[in-house]
């Protein structure tokens, strides 16, 4: 993928699939350590250790339309190709969590991307499930967690017009403060 | 003109033979696999740096004619195995894709 972003669109959907309730995204990076971590963590229905290598598989899809699938193992190799790793933690009934390092400093790193938006789409995709955002760097961190959200919002569904320029507005600002409040 | 003649008229080095009777009518070149993903013409020789499993699983995807690994890329010994498995032409050369390319048009 040509961003990050996209990749994490794509573990988070599964996360969907998966019948999770709560998708938690964690991005940190540090200019510091050399090092940026992504994390998808869901409560959704889990895999045995035997389904986690075939996710990592690409000859492997439980689509029926093709008989190869790259998300997953795509986004193993933009980690790994930066010298950092990769990891998919699961139990059944339990849920997943899919962990990928970077090294940001190398030549083949890809850019992480407009991370902001993924999160706002998946949340506007999604209003039944609960996401947990948070976005560190070496100046700071803020989080956005859904439940908060529904706890004000009552009876109004995270995907009305208003809420979701709120969520926009909310992720840009505090973006923009973790990245030393540059505009970008 | 087929795989078997592109490997004698280009010089290149068999490294997976599956079917080198199979004709080639295009070429393509690019090394981020997503994007090769949808855009590589089926039929095409896919010219490359990258000798991972997903390469294997990109060729399959796109159904491209052969991958020709430029550069003297390293092929890895599980993507050599998927592509035996799953009738992946692969060869290799000591040309970057421009040089390769160049003759290539030639030929197709």
């Amino acid at each position: 993928m040509r961003e990050l972003s996209l990749n994490v669109m794509d573990v988070a959907q599964n996360s969907v699939r998966a019948e999770a309730s709560l998708v938690r995204i964690t991005v940190e990076e540090s200019e510091k350590d050399d090092r940026m971590k992504i994390e998808i963590a869901d409560n959704g229905c889990g895999m045995t250790e035997e389904q986690v290598q075939q996710v990592i598989d690409p000859f492997f899809t439980t689509r029926t339309t093709r008989k190869v699938g790259l998300g997953v193992p795509l986004f193993k190799l933009s980690a790994e190709q930066t010298g950092g790793s990769f990891n998919i933690q699961s139990e059944k009934n339990v849920g997943t969590t899919t962990t990928a390092i970077y090294v940001p400093s190398h030549m083949d790193m890809t850019p992480l991307g407009d991370i902001d938006s993924t999160v706002k789409i998946l949340i506007q995709c999604n209003p039944q499930i609960d996401f947990v955002f948070t976005h560190s760097t070496d100046l700071g961190s803020f989080t956005l967690d859904t439940r908060e959200l529904r706890e004000v919002l009552g009876d109004v569904s995270l995907d009305t017009p208003d809420v979701l320029e709120w969520i926009g507005q909310y992720l840009e600002e505090n973006t923009q403060n973790i990245y030393g409040g540059a505009s970008l | 003109m087929t795989v078997n003649e592109l490997k004698e008229q280009l010089n290149l080095t068999p490294l997976v033979e599956d079917d080198y009777d199979r004709e080639v009518t295009d070429c393509y070149i690019g090394d981020l696999l997503s994007w090769v993903m949808g855009r590589a013409p089926a039929d095409s020789a896919w010219l490359t740096v990258m000798g991972n499993i997903n390469s294997i699983a990109v060729a399959t995807l796109a159904d491209t004619a052969c991958i020709i690994l430029v550069e003297n890329a390293a092929l890895d010994d599980n993507a050599r195995q998927k592509a035996e498995m799953h009738g992946v032409n692969i060869l290799t050369t000591p040309e970057n894709s421009y040089s390769l390319a160049v003759k290539l048009s030639k030929l197709i």
